[in-house]
């Protein structure tokens, strides 16, 4: 997957635009940056006091030299930012009828939704040769949706789409990394990316909308792909949220002191509406799942399995 | 009995003095001692660091190590260090005065520090520590359970008051208590730069202090700054920070530029190149420095074409650091140089280093690049080296240089050299993998990484562990030089220039016995090659 120490390799026609920009400020910067030490190394060998008497001529300075050395820095990043707008519009204007995923980052996992509803976690498979828009947003606190082999890279804001569009031409295997700091799991706040050829694409969607139609029937399944996993453990270990071993039927202590005993009811309302009761010790982060009702039946059901 | 004679006197010596030398003293030791905290934290963060899995620290102390590292090094320890230190210590000294305009207002200005620092550096024992970054974004900062926030707003609170106190107090002092003869033009290059940082100081911090209060508000009032759903952005609080926090990282550049601008010309004995090209361009880094704010924010829900005029202000900043490059190089040119310790610091390091963080600005402030490099360990790497390859260089400099005028003793050269190279070297490998690290994806403020960056990571982590055994030997170097060194004598490096080397070393209270008047600029260094020297003093 590249290399680790440099830029890795860009696909998207997008990304071989910005690393050319990349590299004409890195020539640029290289030339300048030999220049500036190259004088500097210079003088300090050549220019050495070498008796305890001799002083340096009284020269005070130089317009035109002045005027040199701020004209030509001007200059050059001028051109630099002046070559840098087409690209900034071509990031700016996604091409008519891309195919629109949209993507909710959430304390620690992300979503993508397909137009046809299909939903995912942490998975994000797309078509090559398509024209693909990401309208992205968050659920909670501030998080940045960046694919580095794509060089994009957008926050994810709450109350506020952001969106960047790309384009690509082959298979392969990619991950989205969270860019803003965002808690505890911010390093973990990765998803993998499949680009597949249309085909492979059409059935593998297809078998997500069979699956979409019957799910609910597995709650084993339904946590690890909604993320809960990075919050709860199911082995009674400590993590950011409650463990879930023994958790039904248990008596519960909350935040106001008062306890509950953790019945279908109670279990219920925490995974949809996490604000309602806060257990004590742990502090209200937890974003609302939205799920069906036969989705919440089949993560009870799962829950009670852990006794 | 004799020790609590001894013990008042130095309660009134210290605690109660209204000086500026004793007060900058004091500041300067104050912003050390946090700078040892602010690394112990970087140290706790490199060693994390050292393997890619879970380790040493869990995850949400790790979160908190580098909110407390940021927030120390740069309010509380770069910030007090350049304006509390070397500007309460050297400006009325190089001014031709016998204190600050309000010393009592300077006073107080110190004991705000103190305070803003201990309600920070506290929240460790009440378990109770700020964990959302040096930078604190909404809605993460205003969801943050426990006091850990709540400290860092009100520590930060008491140390803008007391930066703008201070920053009122350098203005007034430098507009009004001049010496006969010190016109702008004499004016010595430090005291340039500490005037500009002064007006963004007192530009800027409201902004800061609106943005913080935000917070507050939103997490304890019930106010909606940052809640989308009922109407708030979180980005408000984004630009009302950057909008201080961009101006600050010339608060914590310039008098370190103006450092410089004191040290080459008394070791190469020869004039600034280029005085008013040099003093123009903290002016106008001051100004520009207001207008650039949102180059933070290119990928944080701007549209992206906004960020252009953003782009154009970031690369035209940038040009008034390349005039002083430029000028600082030409100072070198056929100089008489000698290679002290301060101008190993100044020259090789702050020239060296700072160019390289100056030329990665450029890749952060061109909206394409910056979509690849920002949130990264490239950005980290930029601003250490501005930092610490820039900043932190001129401060060790400038505290070489002026050590033998605060403590009237020399300090040990050859030791002195030693902790420079180790010091420049662990730089370099604590910082320089960090570009590369971000450019091959990896991104910053991360607890757990891909294995793949192991390697860099370690050669980071190896130079860290340089940098401390380097800050360990210069704290000897200093101590042992304060109480054994030779006498230093009223003007060590022989013909400084600046009013401070024409009093005795360390200076009386009162600090001239008369207000000297003042005839020429700092800077008649050299040996006149076609003019006559004399006709020069004159003008
Ligand atoms: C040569 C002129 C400079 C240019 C063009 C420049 C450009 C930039 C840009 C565009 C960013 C935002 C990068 C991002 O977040 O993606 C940035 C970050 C930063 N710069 Fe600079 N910079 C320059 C000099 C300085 C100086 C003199 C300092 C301080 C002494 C400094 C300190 C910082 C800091 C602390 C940050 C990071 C703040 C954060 O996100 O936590 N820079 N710089
Ligand atoms: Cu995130």
């Amino acid at each position: 997957m590249g290399s680790s120490f440099w830029l890795p390799q860009p696909i998207t026609d997008l990304a071989k635009s910005v690393d050319s920009l990349f590299y004409i400020i890195t020539w640029v910067a290289v030339v300048i940056f030999l220049l500036v030490e190259i004088l500097l190394v210079t003088f300090v060998i050549r220019y050495r006091r070498k008796h305890p008497k001799q002083e340096g001529p009284a020269i005070h300075g130089n317009h035109r030299l002045e005027i040199i050395w701020t004209a030509i820095p001007a200059l050059i990043l001028v051109v630099i930012a002046v070559i840098s707008f087409p690209l900034v519009n071509k990031i700016q204007t996604p091409p008519k009828d891309s195919m629109e995923i949209q993507v909710t980052g959430r304390m620690w996992s992300w979503e993508f939704r397909y137009p046809n509803g299909v939903t995912t976690y942490n998975e994000l498979r797309l078509p090559v040769g398509k024209d693909l828009l990401f309208r992205i947003t968050s659920s909670d606190v501030i998080h940045s949706f960046w694919l580095p082999e794509w060089r994009i890279k957008q926050d994810a804001v709450p109350g506020r789409e952001t969106q960047i569009w790309a384009r690509i031409d082959k298979p392969g295997t990619y991950e989205v990394k969270c860019a803003e700091y965002c808690g505890t799991n911010h390093s973990q706040m990765l998803a993998k990316v499949i680009t597949m050829n249309d085909s492979e694409f059409d059935a593998w969607m297809n078998e997500q909308k069979k699956k979409a139609e019957s799910q609910g029937v597995n709650g084993q399944q339904l946590v690890q792909t909604l993320g809960c996993l990075s919050c709860h453990s199911t082995d009674g270990s400590q993590s950011v949220g409650p463990t879930w071993k023994g958790l039904f039927g248990s008596k519960v202590t909350l935040q106001d002191g008062s306890t509950v005993t953790a019945d279908e009811a109670y279990l219920k309302e925490s995974i949809v509406q996490p604000g309602a009761k806060v257990v004590q010790g742990y502090s209200n982060i937890m974003t609302p799942a939205q799920l069906n009702d036969q989705q919440v039946k089949a993560i009870l059901d799962y829950l009670k399995s852990l006794n | 009995m004799n020790t609590s004679m001894s013990r008042r006197s130095v309660i009134r010596e210290w605690v109660f003095t209204v000086d500026h030398k004793k007060i900058g003293i004091m500041y300067g030791v104050t912003a050390l001692f946090f700078f040892l905290l602010g690394g112990l934290a970087a140290l706790i963060i490199r060693t994390k660091l050292l393997t890619p899995g879970p380790d040493v620290v869990s995850a949400d102390t790790f979160n908190q190590t580098f909110t407390l590292h940021g927030t120390i090094m740069i309010f509380l320890f770069m910030i007090p260090m350049l304006t509390g230190f070397f500007g309460n210590y050297l400006i009325p000294l190089m001014i031709g005065a016998r204190d600050m305009a309000f010393p009592r207002m300077n006073a107080l200005s110190y004991w705000l520090f103190l305070l803003g620092g201990l309600i920070l550096i506290i929240s460790p024992i009440f378990g109770a520590i700020p964990d959302a970054g040096w930078t604190a974004y909404p809605p993460y900062s205003v969801r943050s359970p426990g006091a850990g926030i709540d400290l860092w707003i009100s520590s930060l609170h008491i140390l803008g008051i007391s930066s703008i106190l201070g920053a009122i107090n350098f203005i007034v002092t430098i507009c009004t208590m001049r010496a006969p003869g010190m016109t702008w033009n004499r004016l010595p290059l430090f005291v340039w730069s500490s005037l500009v940082t002064s007006f963004i100081q007192l530009f800027g911090i409201p902004a800061l202090a609106g943005a913080i209060t935000t917070l507050l508000a939103d997490r304890h009032w019930g106010t909606v700054f940052s809640v989308p759903s009922a109407g708030g952005d979180p980005m408000l609080y984004e630009h009302l920070f950057w909008f201080y926090s961009h101006p600050a990282v010339y608060v914590m550049i310039l008098p370190a530029m103006g450092i410089v601008s004191e040290i080459i010309p008394v070791f190469a004995r020869k004039p600034i190149f280029g005085y008013r090209a040099v003093a123009y361009a903290s002016v106008a880094i001051g100004f520009l420095g207001f207008f650039v704010w949102a180059h933070h924010m290119f990928v944080a829900g701007m549209k992206v074409d906004a960020g252009t005029p953003f782009e154009i202000s970031s690369m035209v900043i940038a040009v008034p650091s390349a005039i002083k490059i430029f000028n600082w190089l030409a100072t070198m040119w056929r100089g008489a140089n000698v290679y002290t310790t301060p101008m190993l610091f100044v020259t090789i390091g702050f020239l060296g280093l700072f160019t390289i963080g100056g030329l990665s600005g450029v890749y952060a402030a061109a909206v394409p690049v910056d979509m690849h490099v920002h949130d990264t360990y490239f950005v980290v790497a930029h601003f250490h080296y501005v930092l610490f390859g820039g900043s932190m260089m001129g401060v060790l400099g400038g505290i070489y240089y002026w050590f033998p005028k605060v403590f009237g003793k020399k300090y040990n050269e050859t030791l002195g050299k030693w902790i420079f190279w180790l010091y420049f070297i662990g730089t370099n490998l604590t910082f320089m993998p960090m570009h590369f690290l971000g450019l091959a994806g990896m991104p910053r403020r991360v607890y757990t990484y891909d294995p793949h960056y192991t390697l860099f990571n370690q050669i980071a982590t190896l130079g860290a562990y340089m940098l401390a055994v380097a800050v360990l030997m210069m704290i000897y170097n200093f101590v042992h030089s304060a109480l054994r060194g030779e006498e230093a004598g009223a003007n060590p490096w022989g013909d400084a220039q600046t009013l401070e080397w024409t009093i005795s070393s360390p200076p009386p209270a009162h600090n001239f016995d008369t207000i000297p008047v003042v005839t020429a600029s700092p800077y008649e260094f050299g040996v006149s090659e076609w003019v006559k020297k004399e006709q020069h003093s004159i003008q």
